[in-house]
């Protein structure tokens, strides 16, 4: 009976049904696009952060004190510590590996460096220029290498992924060839200018060790412009750098870009006072601090560091970002609970007569109200349905839109979705419906 | 007669009209604060970007390139730590500068200092970075280090130090401890005032206030760079670079590109999200509000019928009920203006600790959007013109 009356309702008035659908189906697109996004956008923004470049530095922790000054280290070639770069390829078989989007080696050497005239095609060269030693830094590091991998695969990183901000005029030196690229202001400070073409002979500068006599030529692939410490040098291939220091299969820092999770209060305690479940769930949780020291675990005597400035501001914007779509989803569901209520309303004060006539045969309060819900929850379910159809594809579209890639569907918001919308389908009929119950059915029979 | 028809509309049906006032308040209250928001989100959100540390760097226009001051080498150093010595000094500038900065500051300079490094030694004669700046200015420059013991609040306290987390560890020296430093025969003593956690070159450098910079390598009143911290988007950014370069001719004034560029890019991608799910709510909104009021136009049929059958002209009869909506419509802007205005600054200190200044130009906004939605839930009052009275009055 009780089935049969909400289903004769729906085939007679198929017009108000639709309309409350509808109003549903609209509310819900927007809140399942809204959810979805503010599920999404932690780690679509994690992953955006990442062209601020790498948030962990790694140096050897027996080293000697760093005389960096605008990102140049100036210490001697033979002083302090190294690390392997043979054991670079482990940080991929780290438990958060998959956090792990590139990383860097960098090793920088003092040179003295000079055009070579008869190497550089004229085109390139500037006429009358006496050739001029200039001292500057090699930055010895890769544009992009593929790494062994200890599970046999290779691992392809560099700097296109550690320093995205790098721009360069020209193109990049291949890995393993004679050839480098020259930063802006250097290129610019020599007598004439350098131009992608020109041959570089470079030299270390004034080392005791007997390679120093060696002279390497680079060709020149481009101009790099970094606003920072590879301005004022040359960026070659790492083996070149290795080769001209005496330091083969060694580096001195490592620039590290992973996905990380913003710092909380549980990530700021110090790990060795957790107690063991703590700590599980600290390692287990892709922190910064726990990559980090993931890192030092796989490399021994190194020392795996948070860059702090980028860490803390990805951590504050993330969280922020995320705060703020939840309260614009929570919006979302005000905007849907009130287009449902106005409907519900509507269709209650519509069909006062039916009420009158079902209180009029003896039909309690609370089978009416059954009645009537039932109806609203069977609708909400189905505008419900259509509602996370829509805003899956408005999710996917808007991520598109905005982050070049689509959104993750996500199905295990289906019944999140559907229980929503019985739930504001049930809230917003609750009004109305308490009116309704209170309808006089002598009245309302009567016409007035 | 207008008025008080109007009046007694308003006043005869207030059980339903309190529902579409509500529904307009609450569709307003939530258009104000997104409108807010989205209008303030790039403000706060540059602000939030700020703990990235200074994006723009003054410096003299480089002839050369260059070494560390002084290079690592000192008078009487006679080890391997020579490298540097075949580069130049770089060019040094005149401290004014930074000063007249500071005196005529724009508001969008969150913080700048002036910069001079010396390699000096230290600690059983190690070479070490020593960096004059402001320090009073560090923890507005560089508000994600982490300090151990104090910050040296006034840059004129040339007996303190910041050291990074490196120098203490290599040194072995604690916050309260005293370091002193020298280069080519002079020297100054100073006491730790705290341990920098910066996880960068900070982390091995000494930072002392320029004074002590300047006086140790006999440099009074030069400098190298200034830094500087600034809010604002991109295009901001660009302008202040150009006023900046214009002014300091003989300077160089460059952004920071791992900062300014990505800084940029996200800013964009966030703003862009914001934006377009600000629209789909408020599309929805409308949405809503507009069934609200075609409810509300075709509850009054019955009144219509009656206005009819008593001779009113259906023009009249329209303007009376599209002046009721109208005035839902203004009542529920203001109100929904107010409640905005509350929500948005809860807000504001709930997502970025800091209050979202609710913004005069969204009152109007707000109001006129509620008036044309309340007109728009009407239109199907110009149905009403094909009302018989007769119908209606009989109850069909």
């Amino acid at each position: 009976m009780f089935a049969r009356l909400v289903g004769e309702s729906f085939i007679r008035n198929p017009h108000r049904k639709l309309l409350t659908a509808a109003a549903l189906a609209a509310g819900m697109a927007v809140t399942t696009a809204c959810l979805m996004m503010a599920l999404d956008v932690g780690d679509r923004l994690a992953r955006e952060f990442r062209s601020l470049g790498a948030n962990l530095l790694v140096t050897s922790q027996s080293d000697t004190l760093a005389l960096e000054i605008g990102g140049v280290d100036y210490r001697p070639v033979d002083e302090g510590a190294y690390l392997k770069e043979a054991d670079l390829g482990k940080l991929k078989t780290i438990f958060w590996r998959h956090n792990i989007i590139g990383f860097t080696p960098f090793l920088d050497v003092p040179v003295q460096v000079h055009l070579d005239p008869s190497l550089t095609p004229t085109s390139v060269l500037a006429s009358s220029v006496t050739p001029a030693v200039m001292p500057s830094t090699l930055v010895g590091t890769w544009y992009e290498h593929a790494v062994p991998v200890p599970d046999g695969t290779k691992f392809e990183t560099g700097l296109r992924l550690t320093h995205p901000w790098w721009a360069i005029r020209g193109r990049w030196f291949s890995d393993g060839a004679h050839e480098c690229v020259v930063g802006a202001a250097l290129a610019k400070s020599f007598p004439g200018g350098i131009s992608p073409g020109a041959t570089l002979r470079v030299q270390l500068a004034n080392g005791g060790s007997p390679a120093a006599a060696q002279e390497i030529p680079l060709l020149v692939t481009g101009i790099v412009t970094t606003g920072d410490v590879g301005d004022n040098s040359i960026v070659a291939p790492l083996a070149l750098a290795q080769e001209l220091s005496g330091h083969p299969g060694q580096f001195r820092q490592l620039f590290v870009s992973a996905l990380t999770k913003p710092e909380d209060a549980f990530s700021q305690r110090n790990p060795a006072t957790m107690s063991q479940k703590e700590f599980d769930r600290w390692f287990c949780s892709p922190y910064i601090s726990s990559i980090g020291h993931q890192i030092q675990q796989m490399l021994p005597d190194t020392e795996a560091r948070p860059i702090r400035r980028v860490a803390e501001t990805e951590g504050r914007v993330l969280s922020r970002v995320s705060s703020l779509l939840w309260l614009v989803t929570l919006a979302a569901l005000i905007g849907a609970g009130l287009a449902v209520a106005a409907t519900a309303a509507t269709t209650v004060l519509d069909r006062r007569s039916e009420v009158g006539l079902m209180k009029a045969l003896g039909a309690p309060n609370s089978l009416v109200a059954g009645i009537f819900l039932a109806e609203q929850v069977l609708l909400a379910w189905i505008g419900g349905a259509v509602g996370f159809l829509v805003g899956a594809v408005l999710a996917r579209l808007l991520g598109e839109k905005i982050f070049g890639t689509a959104a993750e569907l996500r199905p295990v918001l289906f019944p999140v979705v559907l229980t929503i919308a019985a739930l504001v389908a049930v809230v917003g009929s609750l009004i109305p419906l308490r009116h309704a119950t209170h309808f006089d059915p002598a009245a309302i029979l009567r016409g007035e | 007669m207008f008025g008080r028809l109007l009046l007694g509309l308003v006043r005869g049906s207030r059980g339903r009209l309190l529902v579409a006032l509500v529904a307009l308040t609450s569709a307003g209250a939530v258009l104000s604060v997104l409108a807010n928001i989205d209008l303030d989100v790039e403000k706060k959100l540059t602000q939030q970007f700020r703990t990235l540390g200074a994006n723009l760097v003054i410096a003299p226009a480089r002839a050369s390139q260059s070494g560390p001051l002084g290079g690592v080498l000192d008078a009487g150093g006679t080890s391997a730590a020579e490298e540097a010595s075949g580069a130049a000094s770089p060019e040094l500038m005149s401290e004014s500068i930074a000063n007249e900065l500071e005196r005529n500051r724009a508001p969008e300079i969150a913080a700048l200092s002036p910069y001079l490094y010396v390699v000096a030694r230290a600690h059983r004669d190690r070479p070490v970075v020593v960096v004059g700046a402001w320090l009073d200015q560090m923890p507005r420059l560089n508000p994600s280090w982490k300090v151990e013991g104090n910050w040296v609040e006034r840059r004129d306290d040339v007996a303190r130090c910041l050291i990074g987390r490196d120098v203490a560890r290599n040194f072995q020296l604690p916050a309260g401890g005293e370091v002193t430093l020298s280069w080519q025969g002079r020297s100054a003593n100073l006491t730790v005032a705290g341990i920098v956690e910066a996880g960068g070159a900070e982390d091995s450098q000494i930072f002392v206030n320029l004074p002590v910079a300047q006086t140790l390598i006999a440099q009074p009143g030069e400098i190298e760079l200034v830094q500087l911290s600034v809010t604002g988007t991109e295009k901001q950014m660009a302008a202040i670079t150009a006023g900046l370069a214009a002014t300091h001719g003989n300077l160089e004034v460059r952004p920071i590109r791992q900062i300014a560029q990505a800084e940029g890019q996200l800013l964009g991608r966030i703003r862009l999200l914001i934006l377009l799910m600000v629209l789909l709510i408020l599309v929805l909104t409308l949405l809503c509000l507009l069934a609200t009021m075609a409810a509300l136009a075709i509850e009054r049929r019955a009144d219509v019928g009656l206005m009819k059958a008593l001779g009113g002209s259906i023009s009249r009869i329209v303007a009376i009920f599209l002046a009721e909506a109208g005035l839902l419509g203004a009542a529920g802007g203001v109100a929904g203006y107010v409640l905005g205005f509350g929500l948005t600054y809860w807000m504001g200190r709930q997502v970025f600790h800091a209050s979202v200044s609710p913004r005069w130009e969204v009152f109007p906004f707000t109001v006129a959007v509620m008036i044309a939605a309340a007109l728009a839930g009407a239109y199907p009052l110009r149905w009403l013109g094909k009302v018989k009275p007769a119908e209606i009055l009989r109850g069909e």
